[in-house]
This record gives structure tokens, sequence and C-alpha cells, in this order.
């Protein structure tokens, strides 16, 4: 059997300590060893009746329950102030045979996946390369877990791919201890694994694409995600180039999202020397200086071939982190020294400029250093506000500021999650990532902070949507209803319809309800969730 | 005089403690780190399930190498994903004023998580 240790706690934290938060009990499920019992499909069903038991105790005690995956979510989206359950060690793949993939379905075998909830991208990665297979995009690094992913909408900067959550096309759910609530559910309009083969996975079988469009991006509120089904594809090599270019240049590259125009690197053009689409674009902005141009790093694909350079520099360094403490501590009491100490800084913050690379997915977004307390403020916008957002929050933080902290823009394609905050055909997400630093009669906090950067959108009409997983004042009125407006209320209505009243309240958390999203809905049509 | 010399002493040996104190880690590539969802460490090692040794090990003539062992409950896979080396003034001496019979150890390592 599949086994839990349950500790008595009095709080936990994020990775980079964006609480401490209170606790009860944390909750580590470890599998049955595979000499034991040898099948995945046994062991996996074996780990739904071990959380299902997790669940039951959860609803004897009148208590939440949350799953949990690297804890890298900065919000306290992943907090439950009663049971947290830690999915780190649920890390099995299930081969998908070749009959387990319907016959009307869109994917082909080969690079479909399935893989348990506490895998992260690396082992993912790794296990898909053994196939020769790779996922069509990450985060900017690799630690985090396929259900964390998800469940927040984790992107990178493939502006023409997409983020994470939108290469998922099966997702397992444990929505509560009776068996009934052992789920599987896919899109009715793209279906992938075959009834029989879910079966085999003691899951009822829900096809229904606004279900599944609303679980996609669940911010841990859907149930307990076992499992997903991912689509890869081909290994291929990503030509990453990093280059100081003309801010006019970046900022209109931004706002329009047309290549085709200027040649960004002499030799990424097409055999009649037409500039080729990146793959990746991304911009660094230090608004503390006031520099003519931009870091840009753009990546190119290229069709896997060996052998290539070793991607990885031999020796890495890090900033050393008492100083960035030491910084901080200054910065707190003279923040006019913050601009200083990032210029000081910009060298070990920015990638060196015309630094190139070329490698597989996995090694261009390879293990992210722990850089102590940090933050991350990340705004989605419609790629065409790109320039007059960036002006607008900078300003903000320059007014307000300084923050110890710099922008950066990624831009992704739009997806099909309800929730999902990457809305915009393209989104540019803005970002500004530093180290934390605590509140003085200098300097404002966070949370003040990010309310200032949400007025100040707002007072533009900007549409505008927040990284679920990165700081920002989640109960500013009218938040979600601003960002969403109809969809929020089309995602609570699904979760209405999946969830019973006290299950919907095992899985809800202070996050949810601080952004009302744990309200239920009185009126659901009753066929609302009915496979299609 | 002597409380001169005895502080130049003192600062060469305060001096020779820095440098002579450094480590060195040696990360993989591949494989994914073992977590550690009870770490409350905040350094490289937060969230990983580290080992650690720090032991004096004792040599005779005839020893000419050591090895370690990575095993066990912590690292349940036992392969690794990184080890780093620490050496400091006081190994140095001890190498030094017991000939080599008794060398310290100081060695961190992170095993790779169980595939399953
Ligand atoms: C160093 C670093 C780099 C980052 N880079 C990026 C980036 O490039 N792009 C980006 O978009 N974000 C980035 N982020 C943010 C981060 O990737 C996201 O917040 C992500 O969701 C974290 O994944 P996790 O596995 O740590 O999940 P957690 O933070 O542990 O949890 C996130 C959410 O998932 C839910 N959850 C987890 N597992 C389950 C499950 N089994 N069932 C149900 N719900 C579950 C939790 O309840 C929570 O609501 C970064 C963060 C850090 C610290």
């Amino acid at each position: 059997m599949a086994h839990t240790t349950t500790y008595a706690k009095t709080s936990w934290d994020t990775l980079h300590n964006n609480g401490p938060f209170p606790l009860k009990y944390l909750q580590i499920t470890e599998l049955e060893s595979n000499s034991t019992l040898p099948n995945a499909i046994a062991r996996y069903n074996d780990a739904t009746l071990e959380i299902q038991q997790l669940i039951q105790q959860a609803l004897a005690h009148n208590q939440g329950f949350r799953a949990y995956g690297s804890r890298w979510s900065m919000s306290s989206i992943a907090h439950q102030k009663d049971r947290l359950h830690y999915n780190g060690y649920m890390n099995l793949d299930i081969p998908i045979p070749v009959d387990a993939v319907r016959s009307d379905s869109p994917y082909q075998v080969e690079n479909l996946f399935f893989f348990q909830c506490g895998n992260t991208i690396k082992e993912i990665s790794q296990k898909l390369s053994q196939s020769g297979k790779s996922l069509k995009t990450s985060g900017a690094s690799n630690g985090q877990t396929i259900a964390g992913c998800i469940s927040t909408g984790v992107h990178g900067s493939a502006l023409d791919v997409g983020a994470i959550q939108d290469y998922v096309v099966g997702i397992q759910l444990i929505t509560g201890p009776k068996a009934k609530d052992v789920l599987y559910l896919e899109r009715h309009t793209k279906p992938a694994l075959t009834s029989a083969f879910v079966h085999q996975l003691n899951a009822t079988v829900i096809r229904n694409d606004e279900l599944f469009n609303a679980a996609l991006v669940s911010l841990g509120s859907f149930g307990f995600i076992h499992g997903v089904v991912i689509e890869a594809e081909d290994r291929f090599l990503l030509h990453r180039y990093v280059r100081k270019v003309d801010k006019q240049l970046a900022l209109s590259l931004a706002d329009t999202m047309d290549f085709s125009s200027q040649v960004l690197i002499p030799e990424a053009v097409d055999r009649n020397g037409k500039p080729l689409r990146p793959y990746h674009y991304k911009v660094f902005i230090n608004q503390y200086v006031n520099d003519p141009q931009y870091v840009i790093e753009v990546m190119y694909k290229k069709p896997y071939v060996t052998p290539y350079p070793d991607p990885f520099t031999i020796i890495n360094k890090s900033l050393y982190r008492d100083l960035i403490h030491l910084l901080i501590k200054i910065s707190e009491k003279y923040p006019k020294t913050i601009p200083w100490f990032i210029k000081k800084l910009e060298k070990q913050i920015l990638p060196d400029v015309n630094e190139e690379t070329l490698g597989t997915l996995y090694e261009t977004f390879w293990d992210a250093p722990y850089q102590g307390p940090a933050f991350a403020c990340s705004f989605g916008v419609d790629h065409k506000d790109s320039s007059k957002v960036l002006e607008l929050l900078t300003k903000t933080t320059l007014q307000e500021g300084p923050i110890p902290g710099i922008f950066a823009m990624r831009f992704v394609k739009g997806g099909k999650a309800t929730l999902g905050f990457t809305k915009f055909p393209i989104t540019c997400v803005i970002e500004i990532d530093g180290v934390l630093w605590q509140k003085t009669n200098k300097l404002i906090s966070l949370k003040e902070y990010s309310n200032k950067m949400i007025t100040v959108l707002q007072q533009h009409n900007i549409d505008f949507t927040l990284h679920w997983g990165k700081n920002a004042d989640w109960s500013y009125p009218g938040l979600i209803n601003y960002m969403y407006s109809a969809k929020a209320e089309e995602w609570k209505k699904f979760r209405t319809a999946l969830l019973r009243p006290e299950l919907a309240r095992v899985f809800s958390n202070h996050f949810l309800e601080s952004t009302k999203l744990s309200d239920s809905v009185s009126v659901v049509p009753q066929d609302l969730i009915v496979s299609l | 005089m002597r409380k001169t010399t005895f502080s130049i002493l003192f600062i060469i040996v305060v001096l020779l403690c820095f440098t002579s104190c450094y480590s060195v880690r040696i990360v993989s590539s591949q494989g994914t780190v073992n977590p550690d969802p009870m770490s409350e460490r905040a350094d490289f090692y937060r969230d990983k399930m580290i080992i650690e040794l720090d032991t004096v090990v004792k040599a005779s003539a005839f020893t000419d190498e050591v090895s370690f062992i990575a095993s066990g409950t912590r690292c349940k896979s036992g392969k690794l994903h990184s080890v780093e080396y620490k050496n400091s003034f006081g190994a140095s001496l001890l190498y030094l004023v017991t000939f080599g019979s008794r060398r310290k150890v100081k060695i961190k390592y992170v095993c790779l998580k169980t595939e399953n």
C-alpha cells in the first residue's frame, strides 16, 4: 500500500518565503515500491485509494485538504490552514499502449504520455527524452510539478505555442472518497483515451469541452489532480541569442509580434533572406537606467541533430545570499540606493549580452538556483498593449518605489482554459521579479505596490490578468470580475456542479475565499457536466 | 614585542583560516534531485534531501583512499545528484600534525529522486 506520513506542524512557507502561513498537518504520501507492486497501473490505483482516505479524514474532521507540488508559487494559492499534502513522491508514469487511444482521436499515440501529479517538469523532460520526445514549452526553469503548473497556468515565452496547460489532453481527478469520485476528464471534441483504458484506472470518463477547460487551470480547487495526459512532440533544439537592441525596436516587436520585417539575428533567416519567426522572445528592462537599448533574448526552433556543443556552462556562480540580504536591509532604510544596487548587480541579474547557446528545451530552461526570499508580480495583457502597459508600470514603480526588482516581458499564445491568465490571442506577460523586502516608513509594502499597479491599469482601462502563482493584492475589490467577468462565473458554475458542497469546502482555501471564487452558484443545469 | 608577534601570528592564522576554508560542489546535469518537503534550509540545499558527513577518518600506513557509499533511507535511489567537498584550515592542520593518519572529511551530498 502507498503510505502517508502525517506531521503536526504550526506553519508552512513557500520556496521563496512569501509566508509563513499557519498549518495543522503536513501529509506526505509515498508509493508502494515497484518491487512489491511492479504494475504501474496497480500502483497508481493503490495511490488513488490512499488519497481518497486522506480526503475522507479531512471531511471527517471538517478540515480543508490541499495538494501542493514544489511550493514554487509565491501567492498563497498552495496554502491551506488545515491539511497540506505534498505530492513530490507521486511520480509514476503510465505507458499508454496503442490500443488505449481512440481511433477517432486527433492525437498520435506516440505523442501521448500519462504522468502522475508529482512529476516535475525536469523529470517529465527526461522521461520524454528517452523516447526522443520533448515538452512543447515550459517555464524559465524546471522544478515545478505538472499538477502545480497547470493549476496556475505556467508559461514560458513561446509566442506561437501557449502555456503548459495548453498541451494537456486529459486530467484524472479525485473529487472525494467514494468510488464515483474518481474521474477522468477530456475534451469531447478532442478525445484521447478509450473508456476501456480509463476503466483500468477505476475512473469514470467525462468528455466535455467546457468542464475540461474549467478544470484545466483549477487553482487547486477542483479536487486532487492525480494524473495528466499530455501531448508531447519530437525533440527539438533551441538556438538562443542574447542581444542588445534599440528600445524602439524591442517595443515595436512586442506590440506587433511582427518579426518579418527586421533582421534581428543575421543567421536566423530563411533561404530568401527573410527573418525567421522566433519560438521565444523576451525583453529585459531595468527601469532605473536610461539606456537607449534593451537586452532581448530570442530563440529559434531547430531540428534535433547531434552532436551539438555542450550548452551547460561548467562553472556556475550565484550571488552571495548574505550580500543580497544586506542590500535589502540597506534598501529598506534608504530606498534611494536601490537603483544603484540594481545597476551594480545588472551583470548577475541579466543574461550576458551576445551569449549564444544551442540545446534542447530541457537544457535551455534548466535548474534555477535558490536565491533567498523573493517576490514576483506578473500581469498578462494583450501584446498590442505591451509598450503602453510597460510604461505605466515602470512609471508607477519609479513613483511609488524604488522597488528592488526589474521588469521583463514574455509572450504566450492564448489558450482555452476558462481561468487561464494567458487569455489574449498573444498575451504579453509583464513581470517584475526581485528580492523580498519589508515595509518601512520609506518603502511601501509589496501588497500596496501591487495595489497601485492594479489601480493604474484600471484607471487606464487596460484589460489585464494576473499570474495566479505570483504576488498581488488578491483581495483588491472586484479584481476577479474585472479580469474574467463571465468566465469567472462559468468556472464557479462548473466547480459547483463537480463538487458536493462539503467537498467544495475541503478543496477551498483562503486564497479562493479572498478572491470570492469559492462561492457556489445557485442555479446549475443538471446536465452541465455530463459526458458528451 | 612578544605581543606584536602574537598579534601577527593570530592575523596569519585567521587569514589562513579564510583562505584555506573553501568548498567545491559538483552537480549533475541529468537526473532530478531527491526532494525534502520538511526542509527549512535557506541555501542551495533548500528543499533538497541533503546528507552531511562530518567525520574524522583514521587512516593507516596501508590506507590509500577512503570511500563512502551513497545509500540508505535518505538516498533510496543510490544515485548522486551533487557532492560538495569542504576543506578547512583545521582539516589541513589535522592532516599535517598527524602525518596524514587523521583526515577530517566534510562532505554534503544529495541523491537523485527515485524513479517510479
Ligand atoms: C524559481 C521560479 C521560477 C518560476 N518561473 C516561472 C515561469 O517561468 N513561468 C511561470 O508561469 N511561472 C513561474 N514561476 C511560478 C511557478 O512556476 C508556478 O507558481 C507553479 O504553479 C508552481 O508549481 P508547483 O509545482 O511548485 O506548485 P505549487 O506552487 O506547490 O502549487 C500551485 C497550485 O497547484 C495546486 N496543486 C499542486 N498539485 C496539485 C494536485 N495534485 N492537485 C490539485 N492541485 C494541485 C496547489 O494547490 C496550488 O493551488 C516560477 C516560480 C519560481 C519560484
